[in-house]
């Protein structure tokens, strides 16, 4: 495998404003790269980037080994699919999808013969002779991926293409992308904020934040290990829970703080007492089980269900959210057990937020301890 | 008071407003077709009794409106070509640049749309003659006239610039054309409406102007028909008909012009005000 996008060192500046800081990016050919991150964390800067639609302030950034810096859009052979999508509203579909091929200097019949081969495969045959406003969301949604996939670029830039759609939509579109991707084996950077889409699509997620890359890799890597209390936040849904603890004098238990009680976990390993941590729990990794059976009990504050899942949130301080499949039992106001797997608990630095790791990797509970946190309800 | 007598007491107000504001363009439609002792009848006729259909070629013919119209038609044309060409790139770069320099700019422009004609005229009229402008009038009033109107273009034609999304250029430029050919194959035939909307504007305005050829063009045969009605009225005029016979064939064809494009007008004025 070669790789086909490199970036090393890139720095972006808006004057004052640093966009993009320090990001090392390596993309092997064929690979589907998400970039996620809120908005405003630089994510749709370093796509615009790589189009060339933006300049980078410092660094190198090389597409298929050939250093692209000051390479104009045109002559970088990638193509985009923007979020709004922009066709061009005054062409028919056709035109659209012709476009980059005529400029090129590709003969017209060539051409037309190009967009119909794209269109068989996108479904949009019986549509070539309409304008864009006369197009459905998904149909357009279409047309702009009709648009890159027309020209074999040597990567296809994706920004925040499904936003637009409903959610239904979203999902189908989803599986077309990563189908289509899965065909066509081009190198692929999709931007979302939705890390939903990067998990599922993806071969490779980028994390981003405040235009840092807070961690990158393989997305069920990045569920089960994630490196700092952000990513493990932003990763998985509903979010993960939270709990400030402290590690006991004994240094091996930590004490998690639910305001006005605690309740006490033994770890696997030996952390410096007095360390201010973080526990981290996901809400699908906590059982509930009977009242007392668990590591502690909580009262229950609300209980949502959707057929196939049942959300129960705590009524505590910090609230912790807890998905069971199917239909729970659990009733508002009731005292329930959680149960929790020590391998699945996550303890952060609270200070810098990272990941802190035991050598065996076991930084959880064993064997569980009892604690009533009923009085928390009052 | 029901909602439905209000409405129709408001249509009724709105009814006698448009008619005292339109009434000169009736009284000038009117007494163009009036006999000379109808004119100065009291109480004044609001329908002329024999209407003198000929006086219409005969006006034409014994003022020469033909050449005078001609002259108009040449200074409007060459004023809007000037002010197209030259206020397209300006109000582009104003409407994709954004900073210091450009509201500067912006507001430079919009203190040249302030100032009047005839308080420019005397300084433009020592600067034109210094130049050899006037040895060819025509050309310095289209001048003048693009100097003057181009503001009002500019910030028009911007506004409609701003309506096109960026992205559609952006999209371009990742297709594989050059910021120039972007320009003209995506931005401009989107921005055609406006473009076109304004210049028609401008052209109603320069076929009209009066204070900069009435100034320049001391030659009969270029001067445009607003100079001519001038000089059609002495201070002892008192052939009223004929006036007001060349004023309608004069005004007619642009407010017909008016009355067919107004929606288009309309709405491209107010387009990329509300985006």
């Amino acid at each position: 495998m070669t790789l086909q996008i490199e970036l090393n060192g890139v720095n972006k500046f808006y004057g004052a404003f640093h966009a993009l800081k320090d990001i090392n990016l390596a993309i092997e050919e064929g690979t589907f790269v998400a970039l996620v991150g809120p908005s405003g964390c630089g994510k749709s800067t370093l796509l615009r980037s790589l189009a060339g639609l933006e300049k980078i302030s410092t660094g190198q950034m090389k597409i298929a080994g050939a250093l692209m810096n000051d390479v104009p859009p045109r002559k970088r052979d990638v193509a985009m699919v923007f979020q709004s999508y922009a066709l061009y509203p005054h062409m028919t579909v056709e035109e659209n999808l012709t476009y980059s091929l005529r400029i090129r200097g590709v003969k017209k019949a060539e051409a037309r013969k190009a967009a119909e081969e794209v269109a068989a495969t996108t479904g949009l045959s019986h549509l070539m002779k309409r304008y864009p406003r006369e197009l459905s969301g998904g149909q357009r949604q279409r047309v702009a991926m009709s648009r890159a996939i027309i020209r074999h670029p040597k990567a296809f830039l994706f920004d925040e293409p499904l936003s637009n759609l409903d959610a239904a939509l979203r999902v189908h579109m989803r599986k077309e992308i990563r189908a289509l991707h899965d065909r066509l084996k081009a190198t692929s950077v999709y931007v979302t904020h939705d890390q939903i889409e990067a998990m599922t699509m993806a071969d490779h997620v980028v994390v981003m934040r405040d235009g840092i890359i807070e961690q990158q890799g393989r997305p069920l890597d990045l569920y089960d290990r994630p490196a700092n209390k952000f990513v493990a936040g932003f990763i998985g849904s509903p979010a993960m829970n939270f709990i400030s603890a402290t590690v006991a004098e004994d240094g091996t238990h930590i004490v998690l703080d639910f305001g006005k009680t605690q309740a006490k976990l033994a770890l696997g390993s030996r952390l410096a007492s007095g360390t201010s941590v973080t526990a981290g729990i996901r809400p699908e990794h906590i059982k509930v089980v009977a009242e007392g059976q668990g590591a502690f009990d909580v009262p229950v504050g609300i209980v949502e269900s959707t057929g196939s899942a049942t959300y129960i949130t705590s009524a505590t301080t910090p609230e912790l959210t807890i998905v069971e499949t199917g239909r729970g039992g659990a009733r508002s106001g009731e005292i329930i057990g959680l149960a929790i797997d020590p391998a699945q608990l996550h303890l952060f630095d609270t200070a810098t937020g990272k990941r802190i790791e035991s050598e065996n990797g076991r930084v959880g509970i064993e064997p569980p301890i009892h604690l009533h946190l009923a009085g928390h309800a009052s | 008071m029901s909602e439905q007598v209000r409405n129709r007491l408001m249509l009724a107000v709105a009814l006698v407003l448009a008619a005292i504001y339109l009434f000169p363009l009736y009284w000038m439609y009117i007494t163009a077709l009036k006999t000379g002792s109808a004119m100065f009848a009291t109480p004044p006729k609001f329908w002329p009794s024999e209407p003198q259909w000929s006086i219409y070629a005969d006006v034409w013919q014994s003022r020469n409106m033909g050449r005078y119209l001609w002259n108009s038609l040449v200074i409007a044309f060459g004023a809007v070509a000037l002010i197209s060409v030259l206020g397209v790139g300006c109000a582009y770069v104003l409407a994709r640049y954004r900073n210091v320099w450009v509201d500067i700019g912006l507001f430079l422009i919009l203190m040249l749309q302030v100032l009047p004609a005839s308080l420019m005229i005397t300084p433009i009229f020592v600067g034109f003659s210094q130049f050899g402008l006037l040895e060819t009038p025509r050309f310095a009033v289209i001048l003048a006239i693009a100097a003057k109107s181009m503001p009002f273009f500019v910030v028009l034609v911007r506004a409609t610039f701003m309506s096109v999304p960026m992205e559609l250029e952006e999209a371009a430029l990742v297709d594989g054309n050059s910021r120039i050919g972007a320009f003209f194959n995506i931005v401009l035939p989107l921005a055609r409406n406006g473009i076109l909307v304004s210049a028609i504007l401008i052209f109603m305005q320069a076929f009209g102007e009066f204070v900069y050829s009435k100034s320049m063009i001391q030659a009969v045969e270029l001067q445009p028909a607003s100079v001519g009605l001038n000089s059609f009225m002495g201070p002892n005029t008192n052939e009223w008909n004929n006036i007001m016979a060349y004023a309608t064939i004069y005004v007619t064809p642009i407010l017909a012009a008016f009355i067919l494009l107004q929606r288009r007008i309309v709405s491209g004025l107010t387009s990329g005000a509300l985006k």
